[in-house]
Order: structure tokens, then sequence, then C-alpha cells
């Protein structure tokens, strides 16, 4: 932590991201298992669920805001680093651990209220792969403020 | 406007992640207020089109879903003998549809049947753009008068004739257009109000008890499923449960006026509630994130933002244009909707889906034009919170200092 660009508020935001989306996920998911009698409320929800992919990936686009934001606010901090003798290299290893260590803990999360509910775990899965790709999208912006 | 340009090109199009973000967010938002609207006034229409039905003495048939259908006791004796006693001591509303059949038309579609008797004519109030009032009192062997939907009026107009090869008469008809319907004349399902069947590419036929009698079974025994008994009482129901219990061997529920008002609050409020309720969640959580996409946007364009401050911009005028950027995203995002909304309608079109197939200004109908309406006013509460938590962080930072940072 102490060497992170991460600061605990940065964290928080980020698994409130993370967390929001496995929570859209789970709650379509949800809502497909739903035994409905009211064909109002299935129409309405089928509006969702037939677009869940599409909806869930839409609101990733946060994560991608956050990663964004994040490093620019961060872009003085990261030079002052490579000034005092880091390297771009090991700045970006710590950012993607420190990432990563969000994300797989937001997913366990996810995980555990899938196992909960009996959802299959693959069905959360896809959202690891979209995170993990802003992830190293991310890290290779880190690189561009070696010299601001 | 000039201004409008410079900071919408120099400064919100620089970080155009952020605007891409507000702008989905804003989609989300505008697609979940459009579905939730669309559903609530869907269910409202179908619910004022159904409201006859929910007067003292009268009672809606409905196969009691515990029922077995034994279809080797159900006949044409039966349902017959069924009908003669309706017809004896009954007044009662008829209508049932689903009947496809190919009739030659300039759009090629697939023509839906649909067949009523006078008293449920006279209970809906059909609206004509052309012809008379239908005429039940016909002979079968002569041209039988029909009203049609607007689809169909370009190749039939009122007057013109319909030859049908295959009938539920067993035999070819000969059909006069008496009336063409209103354009996007609709008919709700009793047990789903927000589910229509437009009439646009419909004939309806106008059934009398002479028709009855000559009918093919299907006809008969889909007629009694949603048949509507008026001015009646709970011992004359009983009685006609027993006849159909007898002849078919089927047990029917048939529900009075408090029945279907209970039915109505315990089902279709309860469900607008909680379609309500989860769209408001949703709709607060997608301003949450809205506005911390527009403080983060402040975060990092607040050097560029003071600066201009610095050299004349009021603050009166960036809100002016704050205002003006979130309305331009709003405006392409409710483009969008409707866009994919005519989209869907005009599928209906490609699909030759008769039922479904509506018209209407940029291929949306009445009630899609008022949910945008809606989708607009929530953009404009979501705008304003967005806008004035921007301007109050702005506010917050002393000029000279947001030029330092």
């Amino acid at each position: 932590m102490k060497k992170s660009l991460f600061r605990l508020t940065d964290m928080l935001e980020l698994s409130i991201a993370y967390i929001f989306c496995f929570s859209l996920n789970l709650l379509l998911d949800y809502a497909k298992t739903l035994d409905l009698d009211a064909y109002v409320l299935k129409a309405f929800l089928k509006n969702f669920i037939d677009y869940q992919p599409l909806i869930v990936s839409l609101f990733t686009f946060i994560v991608i805001v956050f990663h964004y934001q994040m490093l620019e606010r961060k872009k003085a901090k990261i030079f002052c680093r490579i000034l005092v003798g880091g390297t771009v290299f090991s700045v970006t290893i710590r950012y993607v651990l420190d990432c990563l260590t969000v994300l797989i803990f937001v997913y366990l999360l996810s995980a555990l209220v899938n196992l909960h509910f009996g959802f299959n775990l693959a069905d959360n899965f896809y959202l690891v792969l979209i995170f993990v790709t802003y992830i190293l999208i991310s890290a290779r912006r880190v690189r561009k403020y070696e010299n601001i | 406007m000039k201004i409008f340009k410079f900071i919408v090109s120099k400064i919100f199009l620089r970080k155009a992640i952020l605007g891409i973000d507000i702008m989905l967010l804003l989609l989300m938002a505008n697609y979940i207020t459009f579905t939730a609207a669309r559903s609530i006034l869907s269910t409202f229409q179908g619910y004022q089109e159904t409201k006859y039905v929910n007067q003292e003495g009268v009672y809606i048939a409905n196969l009691d879903p515990d029922s077995h259908i034994d279809m080797s006791m159900i006949g044409e004796s039966g349902t017959q003998a069924v009908y003669d006693y309706l017809n004896s001591s009954f007044k009662y509303a008829f209508y049932t549809d689903g009947f496809i059949v190919s009739v030659p038309n300039d759009d090629d579609m697939k023509i839906s049947l649909g067949y009523l008797n006078e008293q449920y004519y006279r209970l809906n109030e059909f609206e004509f753009s052309q012809g008379t009032d239908l005429d039940f009192d016909y002979q079968l062997d002569g041209e039988i008068p029909v009203l049609i939907g607007k689809g169909l009026s370009k190749t039939y107009p009122v007057g013109a004739t319909i030859e049908l090869e295959e009938s539920v008469l067993g035999r070819p008809l000969t059909l006069r257009v008496q009336g063409v319907l209103k354009q996007n004349a609709y008919h709700s399902n009793f047990y789903a109000l927000n589910s229509k069947a437009y009439y646009n590419f419909s004939i309806l036929f106008p059934v009398n008890e002479e028709f009855i009698n000559h009918a093919s079974m299907d006809i008969q025994f889909n007629g009694l499923m949603d048949i509507i008994l008026l001015e009646t009482s709970k011992e004359e129901i009983a009685d006609l449960s027993e006849v159909i219990k007898d002849n078919l061997g089927l047990s029917f529920n048939f529900f009075s006026q408090k029945e279907n008002y209970d039915y109505f609050n315990e089902y279709y409020l309860h469900s607008l509630k909680i379609i309500f309720i989860t769209t408001f969640i949703l709709l607060i959580v997608i301003t949450c994130l809205s506005v911390w996409n527009g403080l983060v946007s402040v975060r990092l364009m607040l050097k560029d933002f003071t600066i201009n401050l610095l050299v004349g911009l009021s603050y009166s005028k960036l809100k002016r244009i704050f205002y003006g950027y979130f309305g331009m995203l709003s405006f392409v995002n409710v483009a969008l909707i409707a866009t994919f909304t005519a989209f869907n309608r005009y599928g209906c079109w490609l699909r030759k889906d008769a039922t479904f197939a509506t018209y209407g200004l940029f291929g949306l109908i009445g009630i899609d034009w008022l949910a945008l309406l809606l989708v607009v006013v929530s953009d404009i509460v979501i705008g304003i919170i967005v806008v004035e938590s921007m301007l109050w962080k702005i506010k917050k930072v002393p000029i000279s200092l947001g030029v330092l940072q």
C-alpha cells in the first residue's frame, strides 16, 4: 500500500464500481429464475433479460472511467516515483496487482452469492475477463506519464 | 454559440471517455424509463378498454386451470347445446380471434380474422375512419358485411368484396367491406392488459345466431373461453356452469365485477407498483453514477474551466453551456431510443406479423411518443441534478486555486 498508486478511497471507489457491475449481472440472473404469474412483470423484465450481456457490458464503462480518471489524477505521482528511482515496469506491475486484488476479492464475493442462489459460477466470469482487459489496457497508459 | 462550441470541442471532447460514459448512463436511464412508461401506459390503456367488464351483472368465463380438457368428450352437439342454452337464457358478448388466413393485399401480410357478436360490438364502440356501422342482420349465403383494418383499406376500400376460400363455415365466403377501423385500433387481452393485438391487418366478422349455429366447433369452443355474460346473476351463472360441465366436461370460472376489481388490484396494481419502484430505484442509482461522472469530469477539467472563468466566462454562462451540453447528449439518446423502437416496430412488418404491425409518425405509435415524453422529463430531472452538482463543485474551488492546479 505504501508504494501503491491507490489510496483507500480509490480502492473503495473501484470496489464499488466492480460490485455494481457484478450485482447488476446477478440481479438479472435472479430475475431469470423468478417464476412470475404476472404477465405485465414478465414482459417488463424480458426487456432487460433479453439484452442482459449488452446492458451489463455498457455499465462496465464506469470501470473504464475509473481507470482513466485514476491515472489522470496520479500522473504527477507516477512521474515522481520514476524520478526517485522507480521503474515504469514496477509501477505498472503494482498498479495491475492492486486492481487484480480488488477484482478477485469482489469476484469471490459475487461467486459466494452465486453459490448461495445456486447459479452457475461461469455466469459472472465473463465480467472478470472484461475487467482484466480494462486493467491491461489502462496499465499501458502508465508509461505515458513517464515524462510529463 | 461560439463559446459553447469552444468549451465542448476543447474541454469536453478532449476527455471523450467521460462524455461517452455519461451518454451510456443516460441511455440506460432512458431505456429503463421508456420500458417502464410503456408497460404502465399500455396496462392503463388495456384497463380503460376493458372497463366495461367491471359492471354489476357482468361475468367473464374462464376455463378453470385445474379442469382437464378431454377432447373426446367435446363434440359439435355438446358445444351446440351450450350455445342453445346461452341463446335462450343469456345476453352475451362473444369475441374470438387468432384465425390466420391468406388474403391478397398490397403489403403481402397474413390476415387475422376476428369474430364478434352485436353485444361485443356495442360494448367496445369501435371507431371508424371510413364506412358505416356493422350490420348483424345478414344472410349467410349472401355477402357478409365486415370491418377491416387500415392496412387492408388500400386494397379493399369500402364497398369492395373479399373472397375467402376457407372459412369457419367450411365453404368459400364473399365478404363486403362495410367499414374501415381507425389506424392502430387494438384489442387487449383480458388476462394480460398490456398485451395488444392490432387490427390493422384484421377482418372482423359480425357473428349472429345463425352464424354460430353453422360455424365449426373450433370457433364455438374458442368463443366460450372468454365469453362475457351481461345482465345476469350468480344463480343463472351456476346453471350455465352445470350445462357446460354436462355437455363438455369442463369446469369454468365466472368472475364477477368485484372479483375482477380485486384481481386488478392484486395482480395489476401490485405489478405496476413493482415496476414503478424498480424503475425509481434504478434511476436513482444511475443518477448517482452520473453525478459521480460529473464530479470526476470537474476534477479532471477544473484547470480548463477556471482559466476560462478567469478570462471572463461567467458562472451563469458556464451553467448555460453545461445545460446545452447535457441537452445535446439527451437529444442523441432520445433519438437512439426512438430509432430502436421504430426498428422493433418495423420488425413486425418484415416478419409479416399481422397482429403487431402498426402505423405511426416515424414508425412510432401514440404510446411510444407518450413514453418518449416521460423520458425527456426524466432527462430534465437527471440533467438538473448533474449540472447543479458540477457547478457546485466548480464554485467550491476558488478560481486562483483552480488555475494553480
